[in-house]
């Protein structure tokens, strides 16, 4: 089977972003290395290949890459290469470190709705106690509780001073001085 | 021979010096006057004086003088005492006198003085009160022009960061127990809404 240029291949959800994609490229990288060096050794002789990881056995899988095969090597390469280069990063912090299967949605969502090849970048923020602050290229956007409250806080001022209107606070007055009292 | 006749000559010669100058003095007091009675009355009495006035009387007399003289020595030193004593006295009347003068008139020159500072102290702490007086009214206005301002900046910078206090009012709260997973929909919901600003930057790239 002919290999498919590098933009048709198909970034698995499991590599998430940009640190993925260079241990990936890496991996690639000794893997192909190994191979050469199997061939020099013993040519003609299929190599047995060193066990991969999981991001690279779903890499080959979804796109039905041969690892064995060079030319498939090297177009997965280029394409992790193109990932590296072009693919838009997206930032996005979170106020707890998020679990895997959470990060797995939000990518799948980035990847379904943004770009097809959108890395994602985990940050941690615990000041923004809910929600998260996504960074693009060039926008902030703020969708943490931190700024709901402020973008409401017109609201919570109405509130407070309805609460205070209820029950006024008691008068503050300038101390007399030890003398007067005397 | 001679020898012996010449002195025998000058023997004799001597013999009659001798005679006549003896003969001479003889004479003499017999041709003398004789004394008149007054005189002799004069003489008797004097004798009788020595024999009156003599040296045991002359001793009682002595011995009188002495005791007169001691007499009158006490006297003197008794006279000589009371006058001491009363010239003492009036010498201590007056120094009491002359010192209670002195001391009156330092007394009311201190007197004068005590009043004088007195009256420049109270002067000046009238002054100082009036002063610190001035002082504490400015000190309470710009305190109270402070302390408002400070209160306006306060409140201020509480509605500025209402969001932010609540928030972190909230994360101190309830931090703990926000789900990340219970979030997931929120924050899809939030991307999906602003999807297509996302979409535009990214488009636009670098």
């Amino acid at each position: 089977m002919a290999p498919k240029s590098a933009h048709q291949l198909k970034l698995p959800t499991l590599v998430f972003g940009i640190v993925e994609i260079r241990r990936l490229r890496r991996e690639l990288e000794a893997l192909e290395d190994f191979v050469s060096q199997a061939n020099i050794r013993e040519p003609g002789k299929q190599p047995q290949l060193p066990r991969t990881s999981r991001l690279l056995d779903a890499l080959a899988t979804e796109n039905n890459m041969q690892l064995l095969q060079g030319e498939h090597r090297t177009y997965m390469m280029h394409f992790l290469q193109a990932i590296e280069d072009e693919a838009p990063n997206i930032h996005i912090s979170f106020a707890v470190d998020p679990s895997s299967a959470f990060t797995l949605k939000i990518v799948t969502w980035l990847r379904d709705n943004i770009h097809p090849f959108a890395l994602l970048e985990v940050g941690l923020q615990p000041t923004i106690a809910a929600g998260c602050i996504v960074r693009t290229t060039n926008k902030v956007f703020d969708f943490s509780l931190r700024e709901r409250f402020t973008g409401s806080q017109d609201l919570l001022i109405k509130a407070l001073e309805a609460a205070m209107a209820e029950a006024p606070p008691a008068p503050v007055t300038a101390p007399e001085p030890a003398g007067a009292a005397a | 021979m001679t020898i012996w006749w010449l002195l025998l000559i000058l023997g004799t010669i001597l013999a009659f010096g001798t005679a006549f100058i003896w003969i001479a003095v003889h004479l003499h007091a017999a041709a003398k006057p004789v004394k008149s009675l007054a005189e002799s009355l004069q003489g008797a009495a004097e004798e009788d004086v020595d024999h009156i006035f003599n040296e045991e009387f002359r001793e009682e007399l002595r011995n009188r003088g002495r005791l007169h003289f001691e007499k009158i020595l006490g006297e003197n030193a008794m006279f000589l005492q009371q006058d001491l004593r009363l010239t003492t006295s009036q010498m201590n009347e007056f120094m009491k006198g002359e010192i209670t003068k002195e001391l009156k008139a330092a007394f009311a020159n201190y007197e004068n003085a005590i009043s004088s500072a007195k009256e420049l102290a109270v002067e000046s702490i009238e002054k100082t009160k009036t002063t610190i007086d001035q002082e504490r009214q400015a000190l309470v206005t710009a305190l109270a022009k402070e302390v408002g301002e400070e209160k306006d900046r306060r409140i201020k910078q509480f509605d500025e960061r209402m969001g932010q206090v609540i928030n972190h009012y909230v994360l101190e709260a309830i931090g703990s127990q926000i789900d990340l997973n219970d979030q997931l929909e929120y924050i899809l919901n939030e991307m999906e809404t602003h999807k297509a600003a996302i979409l535009e930057d990214i488009r636009s790239g670098t």
